[in-house]
C-alpha cells in the first residue's frame, strides 16, 4: 500500500488558480505578530496602486487622456459636437441671471459619457456582443456622477448670439441674448487593459480629459443661419470644471460563509482592489469625495452594494482613506496639465 | 435608431463644428511627404501590454509632422495608433461542433474617436471587412492543427486610424475619388497584420513564420507625375492611382493575403513586389519586438518565472497542500 499522501506543493500560480479565496487569505492573515498583512499583489490592504496619466495623445479629439492605475488602462477621448437649438424637440428656456446651467445638461443630455468594455481588455469581455452588464451599469454611474457633480458648467457649453443694435430700436433697452445652439460632449472611454477597479480608472480620465478640452470659439452667423468656429487655438478655450472629485474603490474581503455565524468570520478592507481580488469579494464600497478649499469633508457620493460588513466606523475610516487619495490624484492631475 | 444599451446623443442629433476658414479657402498647406518613395514611416511596435489576455501589442506609425505645432486645432495628419489582443487558445464550448483545427475569430473596431468623423459604435460594414482580410493573413500562418477543439480570438482596437484623403479634399471628393476611397483602410490592415503577428507570437501560439504587412501605392501630384511609394500615407498625395496590401511571410516567401484597390491594371505586379519590399522592411521591426518581448519575459532565466514572480508577490517560494 502506498504511504500517507503526503504534502503536495504547488506553484503560487497554481494555488491562486485553485482555491482562490484560501489562497488571498494566506496572503492577508499574518503568521506571526511581528508581520503586517499583505495582499497577493504586495500591497498592504489599504494601499492603492499609482496612477500615471498622459494627455492629448490622440489628433482627433477635443481633449484626450490616458490613465493607467497598476494593470487597467484606459483611453478617453472628449469630441465636442454642435446641438443647434432649432434641433431641440421641446425647446428649452433659460430660467434667469440665477440658473447655474446644471439644468441644462441633464435635460438636454450635454455630455454623453459610453465606457466600452468590448476591446478585448480581459477574456471576460469579449467582442461581438452587446455591451455587458457592467458595462452598462458603469455608463450610467458614470453619467449620474457627472450630472451630481455638476462639474462641467453648463454656461460655457451655451452658444449665444445677440442681435447687433439697429437705429429704429430703442436705444436704452438691448437686444436679447438668445442660445442659438450648444456644445454637446461625446465622453468616450476605452479600455485598453482591465484588471480591477474599472470605476476609478474611467472617472480620473473623464477628469484628465474634460481639464484637456478645448472648444473651438464659436459663433451664430446670421447670414448663414449656421454655427461657425475659429480653429485658431489661441481663440479656442478650456473648461473650468468645478471642483475635481475623485473615485476611491474598496472591496470586503470576509471568510463569512453560510455555515460560519457573522461574528467568527474575519473582514479586511482592500483599497483599490485587482481584478484577482475583485473575484472573491462580494461587498464594494466606492467613494467620491471632492474636499473644498481646507481639505477636508466634501463626500459627494457613497455607493455600497454586497454586504453588511462596513459599518458607520469603517466606513468613516474609509472616507479619510478616500480623503488621502484625493490629495495623491491631485498631484498628479495638476502635474499632467501644463 | 437609438441603442438602448448605451448613452445616446440628444434626440435632435448634434453636427461636427464647421470652421470659418476652411469653407472658402484653405489656408494650411497638404502635408508633404519628406522621405524617400522606399522609406516606410518610424513604426513604435511593443508586446505585452494586456497582462490579463495571453498575448498582446501596441502598433504607431509617427506622423512625420507633429499636427501640434500649427496653431490651429484642425489636425494636419494623423497617426496610425492600434492595440491588438489575442485570447487563447481555449477549449470551444461542449455544445460547439467538433473542430481539428482552432477557430480563428478576427474582430476590428475602430474607436469613436480614431476619425475626423466620429464613429459609432457598432461595427460597420468596412469594420468587418477588414475582419475577414485580417483572419485571411492570419490563417496561413497558424498553426492550427496543433489545437484540436479549441478556439483563437484576435481583437484590434483602432485608437487613430488613418485619413482616406486630406481634409482639404474632403469637400471637394464627389465622383471618382469618393467612391475609391477607402485608402486609409489598406494602411490599417497592414498595421493590424503586423500587430496581430507580433501579439499571436507573445501568445506563445505556434507559427510557420511571422507575418508582416506592407503597403504601396500608385500616387500623383496632380501634374501627370506618378511615382509608386511604400507606406503612402493618403493625405500627402494629390491623387492615389492604386493601392495594395501585403500579409508576408519574409523566411518562407510567401504571401497569405493580396488586397489591390484602385485601377493597377498596367503595373499590378509591380505594385505587389514594392508591398513586398515594404513587408520586408516591417519584418525587421516586427522581427526585432517579438525578439525584446520574449527577452522581457524569459529573459531572467526559465519560462518558469509565471506570473506571480513578475507581479514581485511576496510568495515566491512554493505553498504546501496537504491531502
Amino acid at each position: 500500500m502506498a504511504s500517507a499522501p503526503s504534502a503536495i506543493s504547488f506553484p503560487p500560480a497554481t494555488f491562486a488558480k485553485l482555491s482562490p479565496a484560501p489562497f488571498v487569505l494566506a496572503h492577508l492573515k499574518p503568521t506571526s505578530s511581528s508581520q503586517s498583512s499583505t495582499r497577493p499583489s504586495g500591497r498592504s490592504p489599504s494601499e492603492f496602486r499609482s496612477p500615471t496619466i498622459n494627455t492629448g495623445s490622440l489628433t482627433h479629439a477635443s481633449g484626450s487622456a490616458v490613465v493607467r492605475i497598476g494593470d487597467t488602462a484606459v483611453v478617453c477621448g472628449v469630441r465636442g459636437e454642435i446641438l443647434r437649438a432649432s434641433d431641440i424637440p421641446h425647446p428649452y428656456t433659460t430660467s434667469g441671471p440665477g440658473d447655474d446651467g446644471s439644468k441644462e445638461i441633464e435635460e438636454l443630455g450635454l455630455l454623453i459619457p459610453n465606457l466600452e468594455l468590448s476591446t478585448g481588455c480581459s477574456p471576460a469581455h469579449l467582442p461581438g456582443n452587446a455591451p455587458s452588464t457592467l458595462a452598462q451599469s458603469l455608463s450610467q454611474r458614470l453619467l449620474s456622477l457627472l450630472h451630481i457633480s455638476k462639474l462641467v458648467d453648463g454656461r460655457e457649453l451655451r452658444i449665444e448670439y445677440q442681435a447687433p443694435q439697429t437705429d429704429d430700436e430703442v436705444p436704452d433697452q438691448p437686444s436679447e441674448v438668445v442660445t442659438k445652439a450648444y456644445w454637446a460632449l461625446y465622453i468616450d472611454l476605452l479600455f485598453i487593459s482591465l484588471d480591477g477597479n474599472p470605476f476609478d480608472a474611467a472617472w480620473a480620465a473623464i477628469i484628465a480629459a474634460l481639464r484637456d478640452v478645448r472648444l473651438p470659439n464659436a459663433w451664430w452667423d446670421p447670414d448663414r443661419e449656421a454655427v461657425l468656429c475659429s480653429d485658431r487655438v489661441a481663440e479656442s478655450k478650456r473648461l473650468n470644471l468645478r471642483g475635481m472629485p475623485i473615485a476611491s474603490t474598496f472591496a470586503v474581503f470576509s471568510t463569512a460563509n453560510p455555515q460560519r455565524r457573522r461574528e467568527e468570520a474575519e473582514i479586511w478592507v482592500l483599497a483599490d482592489p485587482d481584478g484577482f481580488e475583485e473575484e472573491q469579494c462580494a461587498e464594494t464600497v466606492t467613494i467620491v469625495v471632492a474636499p473644498k478649499q481646507g481639505g477636508k469633508g466634501g463626500v459627494l457620493r457613497i455607493e455600497k452594494s454586497g454586504g453588511g460588513v462596513v459599518g458607520r466606523e469603517e466606513m468613516a475610516d474609509l472616507i479619510s482613506q478616500a480623503e488621502d487619495r484625493w490629495s495623491g490624484w491631485e498631484q498628479v492631475l495638476l502635474q499632467e496639465r501644463q | 435608431m437609438a441603442d438602448r444599451r448605451r448613452i445616446n446623443a440628444p434626440p435632435g442629433g448634434t453636427v461636427p463644428p464647421i470652421f470659418a476658414n476652411t469653407i472658402s479657402t484653405t489656408s494650411t498647406q497638404r502635408p508633404k511627404r519628406t522621405r524617400q518613395p522606399t522609406d516606410l514611416r518610424k513604426v513604435f511596435l511593443r508586446t505585452g501590454l494586456v497582462p490579463s489576455a495571453s498575448g498582446s501589442s501596441y502598433l504607431e506609425l509617427h506622423a512625420p509632422t507633429p499636427s501640434s505645432s500649427t496653431g490651429s486645432l484642425v489636425p494636419s495628419t494623423s497617426s496610425l495608433k492600434l492595440t491588438c489582443t489575442v485570447h487563447g487558445p481555449r477549449p470551444l464550448p461542449r455544445n460547439a461542433a467538433f473542430s481539428s483545427t482552432m477557430l480563428l475569430t478576427t474582430h476590428v473596431k475602430f474607436a469613436p474617436f480614431a476619425t475626423r468623423q466620429r464613429r459609432g459604435y457598432l461595427r460597420d460594414a468596412a469594420e468587418r471587412d477588414l475582419g475577414v482580410h485580417l483572419e485571411a493573413a492570419l490563417r496561413g500562418v497558424v498553426i492550427g492543427e496543433r489545437w484540436p477543439k479549441s478556439a483563437c480570438e484576435v481583437v484590434i482596437t483602432v485608437l487613430e486610424g488613418e485619413e482616406d484623403r486630406w481634409w482639404g479634399d474632403e469637400k471637394n471628393a464627389t465622383g471618382e475619388g469618393a467612391r475609391l476611397g477607402g485608402w486609409g483602410l489598406m494602411n490599417v490592415l497592414a498595421g493590424a497584420i503586423t500587430a496581430a503577428s507580433a501579439a499571436i507570437a507573445d501568445a506563445g501560439i505556434d507559427c510557420v513564420d511571422l507575418v508582416a504587412g506592407g503597403v504601396a501605392a500608385e500616387v500623383g501630384d496632380g501634374q501627370g507625375k506618378e511615382e509608386v511609394v511604400l507606406d503612402p500615407c493618403p493625405s500627402e498625395h494629390e491623387r492615389v492611382g492604386a493601392a495594395c496590401v501585403v500579409g508576408y511571410l519574409g523566411a518562407r516567401d510567401e504571401l497569405t493575403e493580396v488586397w489591390m484597390k484602385g485601377d493597377g491594371s498596367g503595373s499590378a505586379d509591380g505594385l505587389i513586389d514594392r508591398a513586398v519590399e515594404a513587408a520586408a522592411l516591417m519584418r525587421t521591426v516586427l522581427a526585432e519586438a517579438v525578439r525584446e518581448g520574449a527577452m522581457m519575459k524569459y529573459g531572467s532565466g526559465l519560462p518558469e518565472a509565471d506570473g506571480a514572480a513578475k507581479k514581485g508577490s511576496v510568495k515566491a517560494e512554493d505553498v504546501a497542500m496537504t491531502g
